[in-house]
């Protein structure tokens, strides 16, 4: 198998993603329905967003009118004097750095664990995953007085702990990439003399680069998201998104403002995403 | 690298299984005095610290107050004040509990804004650094025999926080649907039967809804008198067959027949900001005015003065014996108290907070400050509301309060 050589060195490696293609195009009532179902999931996904928008340049929005009686930029000015601004750089920065953490060591697990012997593999997958099981509060909880007495500095802990909570999402995410990953590529990679540097930026990287993406991109939520291990563990010393939003909806009268910062904080995640879909395919157009 | 995760995880699932074993079995030290006797000391010390004051960030009014006016006359004294916004005070409670826990003496939390059972929470696992209210110029202010400041929801204050603000359980109403209003909560009672599906009142244990089982408690008990402040089992026993006897009966004449609470006070405002019901309540009424100015309220919005009067209690600022910006803290509390910041806090433009400062103690210009505040179109003056203010119950009443309501109330329909 790793011997074989691709049929014509020439033309660049592809997916057999032409002869199927036929098989996948759907007609006529199929096709309706297909493109009916889109339609009907888009609108799932906007739906809930539309009174976001709505409420988030509402001034004055009471039952039982329909649309807001009133216009205007309460809910920005409001979000501004909060201090938005510094939050929404905290987050990202926060988002970022978790993503840029736990993205190559997902990596490494899960390449590890497809293509080494790693002793007790079932019991590594499990430790991996465990995270998703335990409740954030109570790793804040538990965790910051370790952090604490080991004098490990409030946003250290915090990008610490949300990257072990990133951890599953990136080594699954990988795991399964590298189950669909062909080593035998590789390996003729190796054989037509390439060192392992362009190994891995020419062969794997462009290969495993949807899936890399797709892995950095939840890593990025992680960060992106939480309230209450930047709270517990960064003790205050950082305020960002979530922590202005979560204390804005516990109060009444804050709909305008609780709006536009949820609706300002899609964003970044949604321009992430559309990335994604641009730089996150395979090479040379092959979809899987 | 791949061991290294492996090991990093079991190191920190132990360390987990470990501080979860220690928050369990706490036993927290005892507050410690800083070492600092005298306000001079204490000033001196406090100059060019950072005090993170912790505080519930829902009220945009209050956050706008402290980030507008406390802040700057902080900054005017020498000390650098951070305001940190937080969903629920627990929040602020369990950091200072971690940090207790790890033996921090350089905490970030320097001061909270508390009351009631998070404070007598915090002073039980010795969260808060005591004694040292009485250093506070400030303090020769406020009536040392006020039962609102030396008791906070049962809880004997002993200087582990300086008052802030004084709050009064209150009942609002939409005047252009109420055209009867109640004068007492016997009344509300009924009024609610003869109207079904029109008032509500949030599920306990949250801690609006829980309040006002307690009002109830004082109506059908015939009066705060006849309920002692602190809990024992035999008055239990002897007064709530008639509290639970009563609302079990008002049940079916709620909004959705009783079948399902507002879960929060913030539900509640909710329905009745929507017109779905014509009553709501709130343990900080200073929120009213605001509310009905931006609309959110239906314009009509009304306070309901009861007879009988209502609960009152007090909020604190606290300071956590592991902050490590103790004096700074003891400044801001001091100023916080000040009758200049207290009249600009109590103004319904600002926050419309009520003062912790005893009126007969400030001279005529201070005295001035109050007088000139406006009066808010909503809320009636503290005096008026706070008549026959009726003395909280012992935080011990609470959860078993609460705990039978879930039993013979929700469950027992």
């Amino acid at each position: 198998m790793a011997l074989t050589l691709p049929p014509d060195v020439g033309v660049p490696l592809s997916w057999p993603s032409q002869p199927g293609n036929g098989l996948r195009r759907s007609r006529g009532l199929g096709r309706a329905l297909r493109v009916l179902l889109a339609l009907a999931l888009a609108l799932w996904f906007i739906l809930p967003l539309v009174p976001l928008a709505l409420w988030a340049f509402a001034d004055r929005w009471s039952f039982p009118a329909v649309l807001p009686q009133a216009w205007g930029w309460d809910g920005v000015r409001t979000a501004l004097a909060q201090g938005a601004v510094p939050a929404f750089g905290h987050s990202l920065l926060l988002g970022l750095l978790v993503s840029a953490f736990a993205t190559p060591l997902g990596v490494l697990a899960a390449r590890a664990l497809a293509y080494h012997r790693v002793p007790f593999a079932p019991a590594v997958s499990v430790m991996l995953f465990a995270p998703l099981a335990l409740p954030a509060f109570v790793a804040a909880l538990g965790l910051n007085v370790v952090l604490l007495r080991l004098h490990v500095p409030a946003f250290a802990g915090v990008v610490l702990l949300l990257m072990v909570y990133a951890l599953p999402y990136t080594s699954y995410t990988m795991r399964v990439a590298y189950g669909a990953h062909d080593l035998a590529i590789e390996e003729e990679a190796r054989l037509l003399g390439a060192s392992p540097w362009q190994l891995m930026w020419r062969v794997q990287l462009p290969l495993l680069a949807p899936a890399l993406a797709r892995a950095a991109f939840l890593a990025f939520l992680v960060g992106w998201s939480d309230y209450v291990i930047t709270l517990l563990v960064g003790g205050g010393t950082i305020v960002t998104v979530p922590l202005l939003v979560a204390a804005a909806a516990a109060g009444t009268g804050n709909d305008a403002t609780v709006a536009l910062l949820s609706a300002a904080a899609v964003l970044p995640p949604l321009v992430l995403l559309l990335g994604l879909g641009r730089f996150g395919r395979r090479p040379n157009g092959g979809r899987p | 690298m791949r061991r290294f995760s492996r090991r990093r995880f079991a190191g920190l699932l132990a360390g987990a299984a470990a501080a979860l074993l220690a928050l369990s079995a706490c036993s927290a030290p005892a507050p410690t005095h800083p070492g600092l006797t005298s306000w001079g000391q204490v000033t001196a010390a406090a100059k060019g610290q950072t005090v993170r004051l912790w505080m519930y960030g829902g009220d945009e009014q209050g956050n706008a107050y402290v980030d507008k006016t406390l802040i700057p006359a902080a900054a005017k004294v020498g000390v650098t004040l951070q305001r940190v916004p937080v969903a629920d005070t627990k929040d602020a409670l369990n950091r200072v509990l971690t940090e207790i826990q790890a033996g921090t003496k350089d905490g970030s939390v320097d001061l909270v804004w508390v009351n009631g059972d998070n404070f007598g929470t915090g002073k039980q696992a010795g969260a808060w650094l005591c004694g040292w209210t009485s250093l506070l110029p400030n303090m020769s202010l406020t009536n040392p025999t006020d039962p609102l400041l030396t008791d906070d929801f049962g809880t004997p204050v002993q200087g582990c926080e300086a008052p802030w603000s004084k709050a009064q359980f209150t009942i609002a109403y939409n005047a252009a649907t109420v055209t009867d209003p109640p004068h007492t909560l016997a009344g509300l009672l009924d009024w609610a039967q003869q109207h079904p599906g029109r008032f509500t009142y949030p599920a306990p244990p949250d801690f609006t809804g829980s309040a006002f089982t307690r009002e109830v408690l004082d109506s059908v008990s015939g009066g705060y008198k006849n309920v002692p402040l602190r809990f024992d089992q035999k008055a239990f026993g002897r007064l709530t067959p008639a509290l639970y006897g009563r609302l079990k009966a008002l049940a079916p004449s709620l909004w959705r027949k009783g079948q399902t609470y507002p879960k929060t006070s913030t539900e509640l405002n909710a329905l009745y900001a929507g017109g779905q019901v014509d009553f709501t309540m709130t343990y900080g009424p200073a929120e009213l005015t605001k509310l009905v100015a931006d609309g959110t309220y239906p314009a009509a919005t009304k306070v309901l003065t009861l007879q009988e009067g209502s609960l009152g209690n007090a909020s604190f600022l606290a300071i956590p014996a592991t902050s490590g910006h103790q004096a700074g803290a003891m400044v801001v509390a001091n100023l916080a108290l000040s009758p200049q910041q207290q009249a600009a806090k109590a103004d319904p433009r600002t926050w419309g907070q009520f003062t912790v400062l005893d009126t007969a103690r400030l001279d005529t210009a201070e005295r001035d400050l109050f007088a000139r505040l406006p009066q808010s179109p909503v809320v009636p003056d503290f005096n008026v509301l706070s008549k026959n203010a009726n003395p909280e119950l012992a935080a011990a009443w609470v959860p078993a309060l609460d705990d039978a309501w879930r039993r013979l109330v929700l469950a027992g329909q």
